[in-house]
């Protein structure tokens, strides 16, 4: 006989188990049922025993010594044994792991913590939904002799449900409206999409890994919104396990705050990794908010001296001026160069600029002596030099001082995407392009 | 290009604890702060008016409790780097902290009157009538919270409560019987009256109140303290409570020498500013008047703000000032209820002002031992707390605590009703 002969459903709540009476074959009472042991590295995890609550002690009974599982009660077995831990051991069959929180459990984890450690009522990144939720229900399925989990359940319906209130509710808004919008709000997240996040001070032996192929593949801008949904500590486990590429990227999307936040917890050292990555102005930005001593420490360890220079450059200015809003990535030439050279050099420059737009052409003083946008080298027959196309008798440039709205409204009245920077000797410094003072413009507005 | 080379020189170890320390001070000291609020003055000016110096004492087992339970819930935060409605979720499940933040909703809802109560009174020592201050207050609060900046409410807000230490320099001009007063502080159950137990509790209710222990805990969260720096924080909280002592100790001492059998009862907050006359003659109402506006209107809008917060972080809804509506309907929702809702019960005529802010923190006196207990559990539980949890001795108090004001409880409850 199946021990599931009297549950007519083949899925099952979370919310509606817990609680059931757990008695032995000779009626013995045992307690009730509080959680779940799950073996966490199979894509849909099966359960491997129930956690039992008797007086306020916990203990957990193996799934194989379930004789009958009922929403009225569980029977196990006379002999089954009563295991005195909170956790499950490991265990360590060889599978071929393709899911997500399988993954994070194949480290240095050492036992399986009960299912509502890890996920129900516990915040968790959906990286399908690619946002930070908290977990009301889960839902499992019958398969044979045992169960699985499928799906973590969030939304109001599931408060509703955990609370006890589903069928009072249910009732009510059916005699109103029987096609409710509430009715038919279950919000299920598929297993495959679950990633835990690690807790502060959990149990030594639980230790998740967090480098994954799935967060790693979300758009740096969906990872900023989820580190600022997450709290303090998991947003820094998370953080601090994002290669240094990825952790520029998302920085720069991350509100100032918590940009700082992030960047004080990590060593110096690696905060200049970050720092090296990321755009020199972005870079500056982050710097001057930091103490002056933290911030000097982390230009330090910058290895690359070419991002170096162009940060200790761009700090001298201040920051809302066209000096801190500018970038040093132009792209700049001398006059005698040819169209073919030029093409030559985005070729294999590709990595250090992000876009050009125009190419800045300077005497060997670093004097900017004329301008040509980047179509005009592109249209040329010829291999000609680019000193006989461009642009040198009205050079739109401004000085590193300039107010960001009197930049603003430059670009605005000559309708420029990139205006070049320079001194008060007409070198050029670095360009401001339009996405450097949108934000200020934003800022202004609000 | 030339940077500023900073020059390292070897500070003295004790100047870099104490800059450490200065980066940490806020969250304590503006918790306790909030304890001055409308409620706040009130219950201490009553107490005062009412019972002389009689159950002075009882504001130093009241000290202590609040030390250690914002010590509990700050060591909390440090030590999980969640919130307490994130932990009470977690460790007790959906349904206890779904009940816990519905009673913390109504206390709340009781304390955001006791606010709009305070700025109403206000306006009466001023002439004005409590159906032009209340709603121009309310949109002001409504819109100070959506479009204010926190941090920069949280200032202005402590900038104004120093107005409650012109108290202190009142208790000095009446120079009381400093015998007396010193006699009164030394603990006498005996000085306790069957009448003074609504008194007792409004005085824990006001002090240690619910919503300041997810307050400060999100504080420090919020701050991203290191553990390491514990005792700067336990620093930070000391403090604070002793600043909330002294003030809430001089009021009760300005008003029990200018006014305790005098025969002149407290029926509004007016009445409560004659404390002040001895410092500020005539201009004392005006003075009480200032500092009352304040400390309701701020709390009147870091309240519900706060409570808003931490219903959405317990039931996993969007939350922020900073989202749209339509992003974060709960939270919007949430607090502008509190707040029309209590501005609204305020307008009704005949209310008795006073009578809301004495009761709502007699609300808050029984709501406490159940949030208490709740920290006491987390505390002791190594999955929270790592290696940060309470010893034996903190524990016996703290529970010594919680059946203390039980008692309370129970005795009010028991003499007031039956």
């Amino acid at each position: 006989m199946s021990i599931f002969a009297n549950t007519s459903n083949t899925t099952l709540y979370f919310s509606r188990m817990q609680g059931i009476r757990v008695t032995r074959e000779n009626s013995t009472s045992l307690g009730k049922l509080a959680d779940f042991f799950v073996d966490y590295e199979e894509i849909y995890p099966q359960v491997l025993a129930i956690q039992i609550k008797r007086s306020g002690h916990l203990f957990y009974i193996e799934w194989k010594d379930i004789i009958s599982f009922s929403l009225d009660c569980i029977i196990v077995s006379n002999d089954a044994h009563e295991h005195r831990s909170r956790t499950f051991p490991k265990i360590y069959n060889p599978k071929v792991i393709t899911s997500l929180l399988a993954n994070q459990f194949r480290g240095k984890t050492v036992d399986y913590p009960s299912i509502s450690k890890v996920v129900l009522d516990r915040q968790i990144v959906d990286t399908s939904g690619k946002k930070v939720v908290r977990v009301n229900d889960l839902l499992f399925i019958k398969v044979g002799k045992s169960m699985r989990i499928t799906h973590a359940v969030i939304g109001f319906r599931s408060i509703v449900r955990r609370l006890g209130y589903e069928t009072v509710v249910d009732t009510v808004i059916k005699t109103f409206n029987k096609n409710a919008h509430y009715l038919k709000n279950n919000i299920n997240i598929n297993w495959k999409f679950v990633h835990a996040l690690p807790d502060k001070s959990f149990q030594k032996n639980v230790r998740l890994t967090l480098d994954n192929e799935e967060i790693r593949n979300i758009h740096p801008a969906d990872l900023a919104d989820i580190l600022e949904d997450l709290d303090g500590h998991a947003r820094e486990q998370l953080f601090s396990n994002l290669d240094h590429e990825l952790a520029a990227e998302t920085l720069s999307e991350l509100e100032e705050d918590i940009q700082t936040k992030l960047i004080k917890k990590e060593a110096p050292e690696i905060a200049a990794k970050i720092l090296e990555k990321m755009d020199p102005d972005e870079a500056v930005d982050l710097l001057s908010e930091l103490h002056k001593k933290d911030a000097q420490n982390i230009i330090e360890n910058i290895t690359d001296q070419e991002a170096k220079d162009d940060i200790e450059e761009l700090l001298a200015y201040k920051d809302n001026t066209a000096g801190g809003l500018m970038s040093t990535e132009e792209f700049q030439v001398s006059p005698n160069i040819t169209k073919q050279e030029i093409l030559h050099r985005i070729q294999t420059e590709n990595d250090d600029i992000e876009s050009i737009y125009d190419i800045y052409i300077v005497d060997s003083n670093e004097t900017l002596i004329g301008t040509c946008p980047l179509n005009k080298v592109l249209i040329q027959k010829e291999n000609i030099p680019i000193k006989e196309i461009m642009n040198h008798t009205d050079i739109k440039s401004l000085q590193a001082t300039t107010p960001w709205r009197e930049v603003a409204e430059f670009m605005s009245k000559y309708n420029l995407i990139n205006v070049p920077i320079t001194d008060e000797n007409l070198h050029l410094l670095g360009i401001v392009s339009v996405d450097d003072v949108l934000p200020w413009l934003l800022d202004e507005k609000s | 290009m030339s940077s500023t080379q900073n020059k390292t020189h070897s500070r003295h170890p004790y100047i870099t604890r104490f800059l450490v320390l200065l980066s940490i001070v806020g969250p304590g000291l503006i918790t306790a702060n909030i304890d001055n609020d409308a409620g706040g003055i009130a219950t201490y000016s009553m107490t005062g008016a009412a019972t002389g110096y009689r159950l002075l004492w009882i504001l130093l087992p009241i000290t202590i409790a609040l030390i250690m339970v914002q010590e509990m819930s700050a060591r909390m935060g440090l030590a999980s780097g969640k919130g307490l409605a994130d932990l009470i979720r977690e460790k007790f499940g959906l349904k206890v902290m779904f009940y816990t933040l519905f009673f913390l909703i109504f206390a709340d809802l009781g304390n955001t009157m006791a606010e709009f109560a305070g700025i109403a009174s206000a306006g009466e020592i001023f002439g004005i009538s409590k159906y032009i201050t209340v709603p121009i207050s309310t949109i002001l609060v409504w819109l100070l919270i959506t479009k204010g900046d926190y941090k920069i409410v949280e200032r202005v807000f402590l900038a104004g409560c120093t107005v409650f230490l012109s108290y202190i320099v009142s208790g000095f001009i009446i120079s009381p019987d400093w015998l007396e007063i010193g006699k009164a502080l030394i603990p006498d159950v005996s000085t306790i009256q069957t009448s003074d137990y609504p008194i007792i509790v409004g005085l824990i209710g006001t002090s240690i109140t619910p919503w300041m222990q997810f307050y400060i805990q999100s504080a420090i969260v919020e701050k991203g303290i290191d553990p390491k720096n514990l005792w700067e924080v336990r620093i930070d909280i000391i403090v604070g409570c002793l600043l909330m002592f002294v003030v809430a100790l001089f009021i009760v001492i300005s008003c029990a020498a200018t006014m305790y059998g005098k025969g002149i009862p407290i029926n509004t907050a007016g009445d409560a500013a004659l404390a002040l006359e001895p410092l500020a003659g005539k201009y004392a109402s005006m003075l009480f008047g200032i500092g009352l506006f304040n400390a309701s209107f701020f709390a009147a809008a870091l309240l519900p703000l706060a409570t808003s917060y931490y219903v959405c972080e317990g039931l996993g809804w969007e939350s922020g000032v900073d989202k749209s509506f339509k992003e974060a309907p709960n939270f919007f929702t949430i607090f502008t209820a509190l707040i029309v809702v209590s501005a609204g019960a305020i307008l009704i005529p005949n209310i008795n002002l006073f009578g809301i802010l004495i009761w709502s923190q007699v609300l808050n006196g029984v709501l406490i031992p159940l949030i208490l207990i709740f920290i006491i559990n987390l505390c002791n539980d190594p999955d929270v707390m790592g290696e940060y949890t309470n010893s034996k001795i903190f524990n016996l108090i703290s529970y010594g605590i919680v059946f203390l004001m039980i008692v309370a409880n129970t005795a009010m409850l028991y003499y007031e009703f039956l």
